[in-house]
């Protein structure tokens, strides 16, 4: 079931209602009513798939409890790495399998070595990477002794699989959402207004910005070859605004959804295209995973403790390891490496953490300093996102190859200009919303909020307009979704 | 609790008036560029406005012709009025059997016709049917069967530019409207063909792809069926010839055959007359006008051979 199908304009509000009247009695009524309507919403995508979220969530609660229960240090080890062990096992199968097993392959052939091997057909399980790592932060926390384990299933499984989040984040934290889940939640009208002004945007994002960027991004993108370098160049901006309103809307849809049932959520992104170097652009892009790679690997690793040497590599490998994250391929490696690489100036020279606000905070617009340092930052990750869009490191470079030509300096020129056109303008109404909304959760939330009611609603009614009226006719799955 | 929910309701319903007035307002004074999900095609390319005021006035048919463009630019009146027979073409532009249906409901009792040749081109069983749609709104008066339609077609597309067709149906404002018989280089000829100026085909290789057929066209279809079952109209399957190389690209023609066999009697002119891709089309799947006049005679050849124009016969005989 996709945010941005009917399905789910039906399913929402019957779960909310059911919810509110009929499971109000306490909070444990509130949370089996979840987590069925949670079990469902993944079923409906492949049911067959919904046993191994439930023995995953079966698997990471016992070794929870056991964890808990351990009385030597030996004992408590055995059942954390049971859990890691099992938990990066079954994501290894399904997602990383058939890549090892064709690298290794292809490796040994450049030495003239020859090995028949077999791939696994298997479907991607929707949301694997996610509660996987909702799991193993888990079991992490309780190791560390940063939580205790959860007692009550039930309580535990929402954790897991709480519909908004359960396909594509935000990836939560057992510290952050188990005490939400646990006491009683009161309807709260100003929260859930906010929740449904969320929804909107995200909405808005998806299947107008989004889904419009990726008939361009994606026709520039297969016929790379066809185009002049300044096409090319605005194929990139398509693609950079399609994954960041699609990854962004959903997000919001979830983080939206999440406030209707009182309970709050990780905030994903704050505006990262607005960014003025690249350790901000990290800190504004998919937060909560960012965050999950800097506690759960960074710090471990020693972070950045310790010398030069130290912080180079323990940067590198949550670069490589997050690129990793996102797919078994070589483009995603490469583009979590291009990522470690521009970081490297602002670690050598200790200015990863210079812009820490908001740019030009409380300003209409940006100084031209300002504006350049975005400009730059923008510019480098769009040449990351050509490795991220790639079908193989040949057509990245292909891409790239293609961009840097003397038809850079060109007219951007290609099929369905008309269309191309009305894309770049739509996103050009897009990001002046997000500039004026920077300072705030997400772009819209404080809009209008003290005007008349008559424009506030007008502007909500227009904003459904547009979704009419400018909207990607077929339903588009979210790109996160394949990770 | 009680507030939110009265709120949601309300804001819904100024929320649908808004939108409708913003229909009406975008489709009058929207630039093109920004009617992305509002096309409203009257007068556009098929010539269907000029083919419905055709329908609304035609009389003593004794040939119908349902189907696609394949119909409107392959059964020419002017043929079929040399061998005596009166015909009508309701094709249109990727006209599937939703829009058959609407069109039948409309239109067969005033048409009225003795015999249907309906062309069954197999893409139009594959297609969503919201082109068609479009055309058909933005070309016919809308009524109830227009919301149906849009219902099973279910596209933003074609619930906006519905709404802006009721709009403009209301305040008649495309009452004074005139189609120009000729655009580019087709020419209206009375009774719904599109004649097409002489122009040939370079030839093209196509890659090979399955048919994937749409159960809902088939429900349509089978209920076109029913329509002429109920009146006692004979109903004849044809496929209009497309060039070789298409139909060849195309691999289980052959289901497609058996299915249609099943429904009545069925020629497929692909098998039946040899033609050449660059000598009688002027695109990868339609005839020009030297294609059309084989095509044409060699189907009232098979037709008679085959004595399926029996109806038309008896109907002259005297009682």
């Amino acid at each position: 079931m996709l945010f941005n199908s009917l399905d789910f304009a039906i399913f929402l509000p019957i779960v909310f209602l059911l919810y509110w009247f009929v499971a109000n009695k306490n909070y444990h009524q509130q949370n089996v009513l979840v987590l069925v309507a949670s079990y469902y919403f993944y079923g409906s995508w492949d049911y067959r798939f919904l046993f191994l979220l439930i023995f995953s969530t079966l698997l990471d609660y016992f070794t929870g409890l056991k964890m808990g229960e351990a009385k030597t240090l030996a004992s408590k080890r055995f059942w954390f790495w049971l859990s890691v062990t099992v938990n990066l096992g079954f994501l290894g199968v399904f997602k990383y399998y058939n890549f090892f097993i064709s690298s290794a392959a292809e490796g040994l052939s450049l030495f003239g070595l020859q090995v028949n091997y077999w791939t696994l057909q298997v479907i991607l399980p929707v949301g694997i990477s996610f509660y996987t790592f909702h799991g193993l932060s888990y079991v992490i926390d309780i190791y560390y002794d940063r939580i205790k384990a959860e007692k009550n299933f039930i309580d535990y499984a929402v954790f897991v699989s709480f519909f908004p989040l359960l396909v594509a984040g935000p990836i939560e934290r057992a510290t952050h959402l188990l005490p939400q889940l646990k006491k009683e939640r009161q309807f709260n009208y100003t929260k859930a207004v906010d929740g449904l002004r969320q929804i909107l945007w995200g909405l808005f994002k998806k299947i107008v910005i989004a889904d419009n960027c990726a008939s361009y991004a994606n026709s520039i993108f297969n016929d790379y070859d066809q185009y002049s370098g300044s096409t090319l160049v605005l194929g990139a901006v398509f693609f950079a605004f399609q994954i960041y309103c699609d990854f962004s809307g959903y997000s919001d849809i979830a983080l939206g959804t999440a406030r209707l049932f009182g309970i709050e959520l990780l905030r994903n992104f704050a505006f990262p295209y607005f960014s003025r170097d690249i350790a901000e652009f990290w800190r504004r892009w998919h937060i909560s995973l960012s965050s999950w790679f800097r506690d759960y690997l960074y710090i471990p690793l020693g972070g950045s403790k310790g010398g030069t040497w130290q912080k180079v590599r323990n940067t590198f490998i949550i670069f490589l390891v997050s690129g990793f994250w996102h797919g078994a391929n070589w483009t995603f490696i490469v583009w979590g490496f291009l990522n470690a690489l521009y970081f490297m100036p602002l670690l050598l020279t200790k200015q990863s953490r210079v812009n820490m606000e908001t740019v030009a905070q409380g300003k209409y617009l940006p100084t031209i300093r300002e504006l350049l340092a975005m400009g730059i930052t923008f510019a480098l990750t769009l040449i990351a996102w050509i490795f991220f869009r790639a079908e193989s490191l040949t057509h990245a470079f292909g891409y790239i190859s293609g961009i840097f030509s003397s038809s850079l300096f060109t007219i951007p020129r290609f099929p369905e200009l008309t269309g191309a056109a009305m894309t770049l303008m739509l996103v050009a109404f897009f990001v002046i919303f997000e500039w004026f909304g920077r300072e705030r959760q997400f772009a819209i939330s404080h809009l209008l909020l003290n005007s008349n009611r008559v424009f506030r609603w007008g502007f909500y009614a227009f904003l459904l307009f547009m979704i009419g009226m400018f909207m990607h006719t077929e339903e588009t799955p979210f790109i996160y979704f394949q990770f | 609790m009680k507030k939110f929910l009265l709120n949601i309701l309300l804001f819904l319903g100024c929320s649908v008036v808004f939108y409708a007035v913003m229909i009406c307002l975008w489709g009058d004074f929207g630039p093109a560029i920004l009617r992305k999900n509002l096309q409203d095609y009257r007068g556009s390319y098929g010539h269907t406005y000029s083919r419905i005021q055709d329908a609304k006035r035609a009389k003593d048919i004794d040939i119908l012709f349902l189907g696609s463009s394949h119909t409107y630019r392959g059964f020419d009146p002017r043929i079929f009025a040399s061998y005596g027979y009166k015909i009508f073409n309701l094709g249109s532009s990727s006209q599937t059997p939703m829009q058959t249906e609407l069109l039948l409901t409309r239109y067969l009792d005033t048409i009225s016709p003795k015999i249907v040749v309906y062309e069954v081109y197999p893409e139009t069983f594959t297609l969503d049917g919201v082109e068609s749609s479009l055309d058909i709104i933005s070309n016919d008066d809308n009524d109830l069967l227009s919301l149906k339609m849009a219902l099973a077609v279910n596209n933003i597309k074609v619930y906006n530019t519905l709404l802006y067709s009721y709009y403009r149906d209301f305040t008649k404002n495309d009452d004074n409207f005139v189609e120009d018989p000729k655009k580019n280089m087709d020419y209206y000829i009375p009774n719904g063909y599109v004649e097409r100026q002489l122009t040939y085909y370079r030839k093209e290789e196509y890659p090979k792809s399955e048919l994937v057929f749409k159960d809902d066209q088939f429900d349509s279809f089978k209920r076109i069926l029913k329509m002429m079952k109920d009146r006692n109209i004979k109903v004849i399957f044809v496929q209009a010839p497309i060039t070789p190389m298409r139909y060849q690209s195309y691999t289980n023609n052959d289901v497609f055959d058996a299915d249609m066999k099943q429904f009545g009697p069925y020629y497929n002119f692909n098998t039946i007359l040899h033609l050449d891709d660059s000598l009688h089309f002027y695109d990868s799947d339609h005839l020009n006008s030297v294609g059309v006049g084989l095509f044409n005679q060699k189907l009232v050849q098979v037709l008679k051979d085959n004595n399926e124009l029996s109806p038309l016969q008896s109907a002259l005989q005297p009682k």
